[in-house]
């Protein structure tokens, strides 16, 4: 393969990484959300973790993104809320996700 | 309770803040659909529409400061917004640079948490090369004054009337942090009214993810109502939807 062709490559793969990094970031920030008065963020760690406590316990404490304890009254409620905001993201995601890999 | 955003924006010889102001507006009554009011100075409020959603706070800005833009000193004045906790008119205030451009309504969820005074402490560089933090500025872990929610507070009250007395003495506490910047910059002003009050132990609260920011390096060549495109290095790219801090302040020129 040519220098010039290498230089496209190289060129295309990095307008791919920065955009699928700054993808990434946009997800994360949607993905924050306040419940109770404190913040989580609505990704697989705290929805297994709800799920879990949901499992055990009608009502649980739960710490937030900055370490604040949040009580969860129906946990339910949070979890549906959770899911929602978490596979919007994802969706949203999952759709910028095609058109980079028609680009590749 | 009323929520609202507040804004600094002076115009300098060199730089037209005043149309950043606006298109910041823009996006914002589109985005977070909150009353807005801005700090100007008389010769700034010339530029503004006279009529419609805004409101404006009349002040006359303190000593001229300065900031390293492209290649040289350029005036600025930032000194103003230590005073933000008297200007706003709001229970809940999002106190905004005016060249952070809100493309969603995520700004709203941190008005609706507990927390009474939010801020950024890390930086996402949208171009992918980290250029925006350097190393060894100063021995203070760093915050970023461009977006802080704040509620009126006793705790709140306190960090502002900390930031004054920082912005008094601003070189004893330049020296004692080894910052390395000699002019006077809020988010150091911030950082070291955070660090002060919490009995100088680094903070917890922060706003969770990091600000994007897009380098000055960076040209910005189109905004409409949802991305920015810039260039580097003959290299064009697009960020859509998100909320940025854009550092190119000649695009609103283009």
């Amino acid at each position: 393969m040519d220098i010039g062709k290498l230089k496209k490559y190289s060129d295309l793969a990095h307008d791919l990484n920065v955009t699928k990094r700054n993808s990434l970031e946009k997800m994360r920030a949607r993905q924050i959300m306040a419940y109770e008065g404190r913040l989580f963020r609505a990704d697989a760690q705290t929805i297994n973790t709800v799920s879990t406590l949901k499992a055990h316990s009608k009502q649980f404490y739960l710490l937030d993104t900055n370490d604040n304890p949040c009580h969860i009254k129906d946990p339910d409620d949070f979890l549906r809320k959770l899911i929602e905001r978490n596979q919007e993201t994802l969706n949203t995601y999952s759709q910028l996700h095609d058109t980079l890999k028609r680009r590749k | 309770m009323t929520t609202g955003v507040l804004m600094y924006c002076f115009n300098t010889p060199t730089m037209e803040y005043s149309k950043l102001a606006l298109k910041s507006c823009e996006l914002i009554e589109k985005n977070l659909n909150l009353t807005i009011t801005i700090v100007t100075d008389h010769e700034t409020h010339k530029n503004f529409p006279q009529v419609g959603g805004i409101s404006y706070k009349i002040v006359k800005h303190k000593t001229q400061n300065y900031r390293f833009y492209r290649g040289q000193n350029v005036p600025w004045y930032n000194m103003e917004r230590a005073n933000a906790y008297e200007h706003s008119l709001y229970d809940t205030t999002l106190l905004l640079d005016c060249d952070y451009l809100c493309f969603t309504s995520n700004l709203l969820e941190l008005c609706k948490s507990d927390n009474d005074f939010l801020l950024h402490n890390k930086v996402h560089d949208i171009s992918g090369l980290n250029r925006i933090l350097g190393k060894l500025e100063s021995t203070l872990p760093i915050v970023w004054a461009t977006v802080v929610m704040f509620k009126k507070t006793e705790r709140v009250k306190a960090i502002f009337d900390m930031i004054k007395h920082v912005q008094q003495n601003y070189e004893h506490f330049r020296n004692l942090y080894r910052i390395k910047f000699k002019n006077y910059r809020n988010d150091y002003a911030f950082a070291i009214a955070l660090h002060q009050l919490q009995g100088q132990i680094k903070t917890n609260d922060f706003i969770p993810t990091p600000m994007n920011m897009l380098p000055h390096e960076y040209d910005v060549l189109d905004v409409d109502d949802s991305s920015v495109v810039y260039q580097y290095n003959k290299k064009v790219n697009v960020v859509t939807d998100t909320d940025v801090h854009v550092l190119d302040k000649e695009f609103i020129s283009v």
